[in-house]
């Protein structure tokens, strides 16, 4: 498994952040709109995610595998397996960290959660010269990589959140 | 998918995104409106049923999840409540990554304990180094003289004293009888 670009002196992440992500989704689109909350995932993904970008356009679906392997890893309840082929990249989420414990914390949360995702994902993918698309959502999905512009996104495909 | 592996990361980088995209206030306003009144509302009811020993049970679980390693010194002294911070997980994992977006990211912990600590009695001396060194007392309101500044006095020498030792530490930011980061003294 590779390492995660960002350190830490812990293995895993504090779930309660779950609480401060989903509080900060609400709050940027209220304060923004729909418009600005994908505007700030966008930004955010070619920005802050770029030394990752990096790495995955220099190495290929495979850095992209290795990368959610061990970002998987370093997430709390977090049930994940990571297919590759010479195509594609498939992370399988079969337990969504995130949701689970936004429901354990019996949170009120933002419909558009699994949305995030996309718009997030899709920024980086694009930034190394990739495609991504998300199906499914509330709980349990599928994410999936490829080389080229070649994905194209239904986002009638990603489920509401509650 | 934001985790929560880097969440001090990406929190950062929302702050500077909210001081461009947003006015003046936005910042302030994220912090009282998203992080204390909805994220941290379980430590609000927890502090406003139980006073120090709600802080004792919010801080104990969120500084075991955190700052598994320690670093910290935390407790109910007297009337109050303390919290001496050498290691700060969450500042401390931007130095070492080399993460630096925000104007001060340290001013996120009064920004939504502030409000919090008004809402349930309680009033904050506070002092930061932006190194990963604080100190925190929450005193009720009412209680004890606005001008017992011991704790803070000697943290303040302390801070002093680490940004003697290492070149790379700003200023330090003092807060006294506070309760919002607008009540920074510089």
């Amino acid at each position: 498994m590779s390492e995660l670009y960002y350190k830490d002196t812990k293995p895993q992440g504090a779930p309660d952040f779950y609480f401060a992500i989903n509080a900060t989704f609400r709050f940027i689109l209220r304060k923004f709109g729909q418009d600005g909350f994908i505007r700030w995932l966008r930004e955010m993904g070619a920005d802050y995610f770029e030394p990752i970008n990096k790495q995955w356009r220099a190495g290929g679906l495979s850095a992209v595998a290795d990368y959610w392997r061990a970002f998987f890893a370093a997430e709390p309840e977090a049930d994940v397996i990571v297919n590759e082929t010479a195509t594609e990249v498939e992370v399988v989420v079969r337990s969504c960290p995130a949701i689970s414990h936004l429901r354990l914390g019996k949170r009120d949360i933002v419909s558009c959660y699994c949305q995030h995702c996309y718009y997030l994902s899709q920024a980086r993918a694009r930034a190394a010269g990739m495609s991504m698309v998300v199906e499914g959502g509330n709980g349990s999905c599928v994410h999936t990589y490829a080389l080229g512009d070649v994905l194209v996104q239904d986002l009638g495909s990603i489920k509401e959140a509650s | 998918m934001l985790g929560s592996y880097d969440f001090c990361g990406h929190y950062d980088w929302t702050f500077m995104w909210l001081e461009k995209h947003g006015t003046a206030s936005t910042l302030v306003e994220y912090w009282d409106q998203a992080i204390f009144q909805d994220s941290q509302d379980h430590a609000t009811r927890e502090i406003i049923a139980s006073g120090l020993q709600g802080m004792e049970k919010y801080w104990g679980h969120t500084l075991h999840d955190e700052a598994p390693g320690g670093g910290y010194s935390a407790r109910i002294e007297g009337d109050r409540y303390l919290m001496e911070m050498k290691q700060c997980p969450s500042r401390g994992f931007l130095l070492m990554n080399g993460i630096e977006y925000s104007r001060d990211y340290c001013d996120h912990c009064i920004g939504w304990i502030g409000p919090l600590m008004k809402q349930a009695g309680y009033k904050i001396n506070h002092a930061h180094n932006h190194c990963g060194q604080c100190y925190w007392e929450f005193v009720p309101k009412g209680a004890g003289k606005d001008d017992d500044q011991a704790g803070l006095e000697k943290w303040k020498r302390e801070l002093m004293s680490a940004w003697e030792a290492d070149e790379g530490v700003n200023a330090i930011d003092v807060f006294c009888n506070a309760n919002a980061v607008q009540d920074k003294q510089g």
